[in-house]
Formats: structure tokens, C-alpha cells, sequence
């Protein structure tokens, strides 16, 4: 066989493996993020063509003062959530890790547990548990606060208790995540460290946060993007309200496009939330790496 | 009394309800290079880390420079460990690594570098400093290992088969330089092996761990010249001892007359002072460099694997019953492969033991 035809038959295999992964890229991701591209600087309604109207659709956005407002919580459930969602994962983590065998094990399912269920069913959940009349957890609320709370229906309390929510539903990701991260770490080196003098203090600071960094820098950067796409507990929960005190980004474009049938501006919208997850995410990843090389 | 060193009382281990260690007894003096021998799986990384404290003692006594550190944390045992994994900081550098307790003591950093600049001399490291340990070779992590025991400055220092990482000409190199280091800081070191030739090469003194027990320990060359029972004689020295089983013929004015089995037309006689009586059974031990080729009587041995070192050779062969036999040629470069041989034993070399093991002597 000619080197040539050996070279097309490698070439045509290549194509063959390849293509299954480009048509469905092609036909489920590439177009449609075209559609919406073109579709943002168009007025179409949301089936059916519309008007070449420019930079129309921005230019109304960035003059729409529920858009700053969306933003700004967006931006607030973020601050709610990626941290302290990754803060308790680990501590979950150190702790399951101290488990042996077969306790490990089911401990660990029941912190995975909640991120089975779907969205609408951890909303049920918690929708009940918080209930104003009959939530049992009303009377611990009562004991901090004074008095029961409604809190999808008060704008102080509402973002607090969906990042609460959206904590307790995807949080065993993370643990798993991490306890992953932390069995990658080998003993030796904490009885290295043990044999040095370091304190159980000392061996997190200096052997395992420094070695599972990565991971939580990976845990943080999924965080952050899966956060900024917030809808479905908004929608089901509070349904932006009240006083649009957790209108999100999502839930403008949602409303935009499946409600007032502005399909071009619900593009223009979603567009802007991609930029916005795009460069922050970017920022992100380089801060922690930088954070990370200074270990 | 007990002045300083490392002594172990009666110490056990169970892992459940498997006993590893079954009893230990050792006496290691200050500045004594000390070597745990035994088949892998013995519970000899396990003795090593009862006295470093990384393993909780199931019974018994350590005592480490004349204090009693049975339930003392490790850090506080005066050991510091060298892993056969070298277990160093992948986040950290060479000098980090090795300043590692020093800076978990909060030492001020003139004496930090002092330390590490003296330990990093000692070992040739100084040129790597600023290197992370993945940029190193096999031979430098080792080093930076024992660089971060030596900046401790411990009374003891415990070693986990620190060489069985290495390719073998690095581990000679390493041998030697350990055993100059021993020199050097003159501290007492025990030195954990399955590599009988490491533990004769290095050791003031080996311990020969078997099923729990120490089978034996002593210098290195009494281990070889007078061992206590079969598994000592068989596993120290290298290649091993011929054993055939055999029966007493009669008794002699200077110990006995035995046949081995199998072999009606060769008796030996073997020096003994309490010789068993005759008729019973008994193990003859030769070690390979007490069997000489000869044209008197002898075992007839077909030579099937001739292992060539240029100044010794060692034949590998079958005796007509069966037994597999092993016998080293100095000198001469006979071609034996395939060929059948006569070798008789230097009578004075023979050891004898009893079926169960125990040495007669
Ligand atoms: N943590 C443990 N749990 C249960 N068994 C163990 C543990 N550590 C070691 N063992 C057992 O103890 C025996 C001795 O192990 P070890 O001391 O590592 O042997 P070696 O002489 O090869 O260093 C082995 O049979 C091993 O399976
Ligand atoms: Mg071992």
C-alpha cells in the first residue's frame, strides 16, 4: 500500500470518528448560537422573521433600569452562593474523609442525595419546610427573628433563602468533587508532617489546602458560571418577585421572549449575559491561578 | 541500665485479629546502624512505624534515649522518617521541604538557612534548592528526603526501604553514601530492608524478622557464620543455602555420620556437640561456596543454568532425587551447562537442623 492511500485512509477514518460529535455540535450549538447573534440585532417576535434594526436592541437594553437590576442580583446570588457553597463542601469533605468504609459511603449518598432530585421537586421541598403557616421551619425562624417570615414574599429575605436552596440542592457535586481531591492526597505526606511536629491546624494549611487548590479553584470557576445561569428556582420559587427583589438576567430574557414575544431583544439579552459569564469566569480562572502559583 | 538508644520490651501489634508483630525484643545502642531484614510482609514497616509513633503499640515497651515514648506523639519521639515514597511536599521546594519543621517551629531564618544550607551541602543539593521536587531524579528526591531528617537533627533516624525505588547502580552509590552519612552524624539509624545484601553491607547490627518474631540478630557476619535456625541461614547470604534432608547413620567421637536421603552412596560426617540419636531425621545446610567440584565420592549434580559473573560463577542444578542445588566456581570458566558434576561439602561448613528448623549444633 502507497503511502498516499494509507494517508487518505487515515484521513478518512479521521472524518468518519469526528463527524457524529460535528453534526450534533453543528446542528444543536453552533447554529442556534448563530440564530441568536443574528436574531439580537433583529426586532423579530419570537417565531418568525423580523427587522434589520441595528444595535437597537443593546441600546434599549443598557438604557433598561430592570436589566441594572437584574444584574446587580445576579452579581448578589453569586456572593451568596460560590463561596460559601464551596467553603461548607469542603468541610463536608475533611469530615466525611475521617469515615471509614461502608459509613463513608453512605454518608457521602446522603449529601448526594438532594442533587438527584429535580429542580421542581427541591423547590416542593422547600417551598413546604418554609411554608408561612405550616413550615417547620418556621418556629426556628421565629426563634431568631422574633416572629414567622414569609420569605419568598420579603425582599430581604428572598435571594438569602434561594441560595440557601440552590446550596443544599448541588452541594454533593462539590463534596464529591473535593473528597476526590483529598483521596489523590497520599498519607505519607501527613505522616511526613506529623513526624515534623505539624499540628492537625498547620497539616490543612500547609499540606492539604496548598495540594487540593485545584480543585477548589475548579469547584469556585463551576460555581461562578452555574450561579450567574440562575432561573429555575427564581421562576419556581419566587418568580422574580417580590418588588423584582430577585429578578435575575435569565428571568428578564425568559420573560422577554416567552411572555411579551420580543424574541430579538430576549437575544440581545441572553447575548449580554454570555459576555458578561465569559469575561468574569476568564477573570476568575486567572486570579486563582495567580493565587495558586504563590504557594 | 538502659542509658540511650532504642529499646523495645515484649511490643505487639493485631491488626484486628491479625497479630503482625508477636513479641519484640530489640536493643539498638546510641549510634548504631541498625537493619530490620525480612520477606516482604514480615510487619517490618510496621516495627518501624511503632517506634516512629505513625502505628499505635498493641502491647509492650518503647524506649527512645532513655524515655519511656509508648503513647508519645510522634513529633516529640526525637525520630524523624525517611518513606520509601520520600513523601515530600510537591507544592513546596527543595529548601522548603527540607526547612519544613523548622518553619512549623517558627525557628528564626538565619538558623533556618544555616541548617538547610549545611544539610544541603552534606548531600550535594545545594544546586537545586529552587527546584520543585517533579523536577528532580529518583536519586536527588531521595536525598531531599534524608536532607529533611538530617535538618531535624534527631536522635534516631528510621529509614523504609529508602533505595527499592532506584535502579540498582544508584542504589549502591546510595548504599555508600548512607553509610558515610552514618559516619558522619554518627546517630543511630535503623534501616528497614527486604535485601539481604543491604543489610549485610550496612548494618552494625541486623534483625531478622519472621512471622512476627526476631529470628535472629547479631553482626552481620555472625548472622552468616552461625545462624540459629534455617530461615536465618537461608535467608541470609546470597545465593542462598542448599538444605537436603538427611538421617543419622551413626554417631561419631566429634558429632555425627549422616545420609542424605536419596543418596545411598554418600555419607558426610558433621561436627557436633550434642549430636540427635541415631535414625532421626535432620537438615544438612551448605552454603553454594562449600561445595567443590571433586573426583572422589559427592552428590552427582546435573547443571542446567550456568549464571556467569566473570570472577565467580554459580551453577544451577538438580540432584537425581530432584533437590535443586546451587554451587559457586571460583576462578575457573568451565563450560557446566548440561554437563554432570561431583561436588563434595568442606565437612566443616556443614550446618545441621532439625526438620522443624532449629539448628543442632
Ligand atoms: N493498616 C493495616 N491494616 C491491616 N493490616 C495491615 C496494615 N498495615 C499492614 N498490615 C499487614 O501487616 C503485615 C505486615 O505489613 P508490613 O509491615 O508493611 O510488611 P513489610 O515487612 O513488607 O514492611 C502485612 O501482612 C500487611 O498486610
Ligand atoms: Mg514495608
Amino acid at each position: 500500500m502507497s503511502i498516499a492511500t494509507r494517508r487518505r485512509r487515515e484521513v478518512r477514518d479521521a472524518i468518519l470518528l469526528v463527524a457524529p460529535f460535528l453534526i450534533i455540535f453543528g446542528v444543536f450549538f453552533l447554529y442556534p448560537t448563530y440564530k441568536v447573534i443574528a436574531l439580537s440585532f433583529t426586532d423579530a417576535p419570537l417565531i418568525g422573521e423580523g427587522n434589520w434594526i441595528g444595535l437597537d436592541n443593546y441600546i434599549k437594553l443598557f438604557n433598561d433600569r430592570l436589566f441594572y437590576t437584574s444584574v446587580w442580583n445576579n452579581f448578589y446570588f453569586v456572593l451568596l452562593t460560590v463561596i460559601p457553597t464551596t467553603i461548607i463542601a469542603l468541610l463536608i469533605a475533611l469530615a466525611v474523609g475521617k469515615l471509614k468504609g461502608r459509613v463513608q459511603a453512605l454518608v457521602l449518598t446522603l449529601f448526594f442525595l438532594p442533587y438527584v432530585l429535580p429542580v421542581s421537586v427541591v423547590t416542593m421541598i422547600w417551598a413546604w419546610m418554609l411554608d408561612f403557616q405550616f413550615g417547620i421551619l418556621q418556629p426556628l425562624i421565629e426563634a431568631v427573628t422574633g416572629k414567622p417570615v414569609p420569605v419568598f414574599k420579603n425582599p430581604h429575605w428572598v435571594m438569602p433563602m434561594i441560595a440557601v436552596v440552590t446550596v443544599w440542592w448541588t452541594n454533593g457535586f462539590n463534596v464529591l468533587l473535593f473528597i476526590a481531591g483529598l483521596r489523590n492526597i497520599p498519607d505519607d505526606l501527613y505522616e511526613a508532617a506529623a513526624l515534623d511536629g505539624a499540628t492537625a491546624w498547620q497539616r490543612f494549611w500547609r499540606v492539604t489546602w496548598p495540594l487540593l487548590w485545584p480543585i477548589t479553584a475548579l469547584v469556585l470557576t463551576l460555581q461562578l458560571i452555574l450561579q450567574l445561569k440562575l432561573f429555575d428556582q427564581v421562576y419556581l420559587l419566587s418568580n422574580g418577585g417580590p418588588f423584582n427583589s430577585s429578578y435575575v438576567v435569565l428571568m428578564q430574557m425568559y420573560r422577554e421572549a416567552f411572555q411579551l414575544n420580543n424574541g430579538g431583544y430576549a437575544s440581545a439579552i441572553a447575548m449580554v449575559l454570555f459576555g458578561i459569564i465569559v469575561i468574569v469566569s476568564v477573570l476568575q480562572f486567572q486570579l486563582l491561578r495567580i493565587g495558586g502559583r504563590r504557594r | 541500665m538502659q542509658d540511650t538508644g532504642v529499646h523495645l520490651r515484649s511490643v505487639t501489634k493485631d491488626f484486628g485479629a491479625v497479630k503482625v508483630i508477636r513479641g519484640v525484643d530489640i536493643d539498638i545502642e546510641r549510634g548504631q546502624f541498625a537493619v530490620f531484614v525480612g520477606p516482604s510482609g514480615c510487619g517490618k514497616s510496621t516495627l518501624l512505624r511503632m517506634i516512629a509513633g505513625l502505628e499505635d503499640s498493641s502491647g509492650g515497651k518503647i524506649v527512645i534515649s532513655d524515655r519511656d515514648v509508648t503513647d508519645v506523639d510522634p513529633a516529640d519521639r526525637g525520630v524523624a522518617m525517611v518513606f520509601q515514597s520520600y513523601a515530600l511536599y510537591p507544592h513546596l521546594s527543595v529548601f522548603e521541604n527540607m526547612a519544613f519543621s523548622l518553619r512549623l517551629a517558627k525557628r528564626p531564618k538565619a538558623e533556618v538557612e544555616e541548617k538547610v544550607h549545611k544539610a544541603a551541602k552534606i548531600l550535594q543539593l545545594t544546586a537545586q534548592l529552587d527546584k520543585k521536587p517533579a523536577q528532580l531524579s529518583g536519586g536527588q528526591r531521595q536525598r531531599v528526603a534524608i536532607g529533611r531528617a538530617i535538618v531535624r537533627a534527631p536522635d534516631v533516624f528510621l529509614f523504609d526501604e529508602p533505595l527499592s525505588n532506584l535502579d540498582a547502580e544508584l542504589r549502591v552509590q546510595m548504599r555508600l553514601e548512607l553509610a558515610r552519612l552514618h559516619q558522619t552524624l554518627g546517630a543511630t539509624m535503623i534501616y528497614v530492608t527486604h535485601d539481604q545484601v543491604e543489610a549485610m553491607t550496612l548494618a552494625d547490627v541486623i534483625f531478622v524478622l519472621q512471622g512476627g518474631h526476631v529470628q535472629q540478630s547479631g553482626a552481620p557476619l555472625d548472622l552468616y557464620d552461625d545462624p540459629n535456625n534455617r530461615f536465618v541461614a537461608g535467608f541470609i547470604g546470597s545465593p542462598s543455602m542448599n538444605f537436603f534432608d538427611a538421617t543419622v547413620e551413626a554417631r561419631t567421637e566429634t558429632g555425627l555420620r549422616a545420609r542424605l536421603t536419596g543418596q545411598p552412596d554418600l555419607s558426610l560426617d558433621v561436627p557436633l556437640s550434642s549430636p540427635p540419636d541415631v535414625g532421626a531425621k535432620l537438615v544438612l545446610g551448605m552454603r553454594p561456596e562449600h561445595l567443590m567440584v571433586t573426583e572422589a565420592d559427592g552428590l552427582r549434580v546435573t547443571v542446567d543454568v550456568a549464571e556467569e559473573l566473570g570472577g565467580v560463577s554459580y551453577q544451577h542444578g538438580t540432584l537425581e532425587g530432584g533437590d535443586a542445588v546451587i554451587f559457586q566456581q571460583t576462578g575457573v570458566r568451565h563450560n557446566m551447562h548440561g554437563t554432570l558434576q561431583t561436588v563434595a561439602p568442606q565437612t566443616d561448613r556443614i550446618f545441621a537442623f532439625t526438620p522443624e528448623g532449629e539448628r543442632i549444633r
